[in-house]
């Protein structure tokens, strides 16, 4: 048998069977038990922590890219969090930072509905300028936003930002990012120097970037990519995209690593060729 | 002068910058420093400005020379100028219907999907380089296959608890000790970087070559 052709199986296979195990994942999911990690119950075991009308910023560091794998994390943390009476501003230093902002709440109005725009939550949306904007939100949320939130609505008229004027007002920082700006802009310039805890929600690849920051105290733990948002969405009991998402993850994984086998069988057993 | 006058303002703001964080309250750096921050801020406004008009100039041209391709590029300004048009003379504000439909329904679909065919790239190139050819990439491969697996549910359902064990270990402090030593590194080479942009050995910014 010439072994030497499994190192060379034709991309295109793969990328079809990519497509196929996917699909079928999807379509007729088999619903492998998720057991949450300690990362995500840390995450989980802080926001329960914070006592009622406690105020969460969110960072919204992503474009829709993100949104498969972060979407998750940040609706099911909004939804532990209005159970709590907990509340949210929600902004950013990406362009598409409102944008995502309005799309993670578009849970409320079908899940919470006596919760009310201005007092439980407000979206500040994009503020462009990079980590200098952080600096400028440590010394005034108002001017930060030129007085208005993501709807051109005057921040005076909403109550919930006489709470927190500037970003070292809240009591804890979740912040979803998927490159640059992002977690290390919010530890250099708030969490470091104003002590304000920071949790970090990334993609997948980004995580072990932030491994060293978790061990060092300057993030109290991370969430990874879509395995974290489909744990949170067990431990909030309300299974979601990421939920349904992990099996198509699962099969997608183990086909790659069928293909890694097969490509070190063709190395192994045809002769070690480069 | 043309290179010399934008190094002497870049010494002395980025001095004003680095000062007025080390020593806010020491006279008014504190205050010059906010200042400049709001300048900078708009200054990145203006540099969006002049991201589109260097676009416009550079998609303009590949359109009147009929470079291959340039059908891409008539594209692009039809979609850069008509969504601007758009936002700014007509919808107004994010919670347009108009807007929110050109959001919802094509811009994030159409970025979500370009990310996600990394999969494909990703798969391909697993394939061909995990070959376990020497100890660095048997380490490598081995790593890679125990952190693929614990990423899952499937792993815990096939092999029990200690996959996920052993991929907190690897991540935890093979991975972290690297990453620590990486880091650090690359932000005393950043470090560095700066010093020598701010006092003009690095001139590249300013159309000049590094003396």
């Amino acid at each position: 048998m010439n072994w030497e052709k499994l190192r060379n199986i034709d991309r295109r296979v793969l990328y079809v069977l990519i497509i196929v195990i996917i699909a079928l994942a999807l379509i007729k999911p088999i619903g492998f038990a998720i057991v949450p990690s300690q990362d995500t119950i840390k995450a989980y075991d802080y926001i329960e922590s914070l006592p009622s009308g406690s105020v969460v910023y969110l960072g919204m560091e992503f474009s829709a890219g993100g949104i498969p794998e972060l979407m998750p994390q940040i609706q099911s943390m909004i939804r532990q969090g209005f159970r709590k009476d907990l509340k949210f501003i929600a902004g950013g230093m990406w362009v598409m930072a409102g944008d995502m902002a309005e799309k993670a709440f578009s849970i409320v109005a079908d899940e919470f509905p006596g919760k009310q725009y201005g007092v439980d939550w407000v979206n500040i949306g994009y503020k462009p300028g990079g980590e200098v904007v952080l600096e400028k939100m440590v010394s005034s949320l108002y001017e930060t936003c030129v007085g208005v939130d993501y709807y051109g609505n005057d921040l005076n008229t909403l109550p919930l930002m006489a709470e927190v004027p500037t970003i070292k007002d809240v009591d804890l920082i979740s912040v979803f990012c998927t490159g640059t700006p992002g977690e290390r802009e919010y530890i250099r310039h708030v969490t470091s120097p104003y002590n304000v805890p920071i949790i970090a929600g990334l993609i997948a690849v980004n995580a072990p970037q932030a491994m060293p920051l978790v061990q060092a105290g300057q993030l109290i733990t991370v969430l990874t990519g879509m395995k974290s948002g489909a744990e949170y969405e067990v431990l909030v009991g309300v299974p979601g995209l990421a939920s349904a998402g992990m099996d198509a993850q699962s099969f997608t994984h183990a086909l790659i690593l069928v293909f890694i086998i097969l490509g070190n069988l063709g190395y192994f057993l045809g002769g070690r060729k480069q | 002068m043309k290179q010399e006058v934008p190094i002497i303002i870049g010494l002395v703001f980025g001095l004003l910058v680095i000062l007025g964080v080390f020593f806010p309250t020491l006279g008014s750096l504190g205050v010059w420093k906010k200042t400049i921050d709001d300048w900078f801020l708009l200054a990145t406004a203006w540099a969006v400005g002049v991201g589109v008009i260097n676009l416009t100039q550079i998609h303009a041209k590949r359109i009147r020379s009929k470079s291959k391709g340039y059908f891409h590029s008539i594209w692009l300004l039809i979609c850069m100028y008509g969504l601007t048009v758009f936002g700014v003379f007509f919808a107004k504000t994010p919670s347009n219907s108009g807007w929110q439909f050109v959001y919802n329904q094509l811009l994030a679909p159409m970025s979500a999907t370009v990310y996600s065919s990394i999969v494909f790239y990703i798969g391909s190139a697993a394939y061909r380089s995990f070959i376990a050819k020497s100890l660095d990439s048997t380490i490598l491969l081995v790593s890679a296959v125990v952190v693929m697996l614990a990423a899952v549910p499937l792993g815990r359902f096939l092999l029990g608890a200690w996959i996920n064990q052993a991929s907190a270990w690897i991540m935890n402090v093979l991975n972290s000790s690297g990453m620590r030593g990486i880091q650090i590194g690359a932000t005393l080479g950043a470090i560095a970087t700066a010093l020598r942009i701010l006092v003009g050995i690095e001139r590249s910014h300013v159309g000049g070559a590094a003396e």
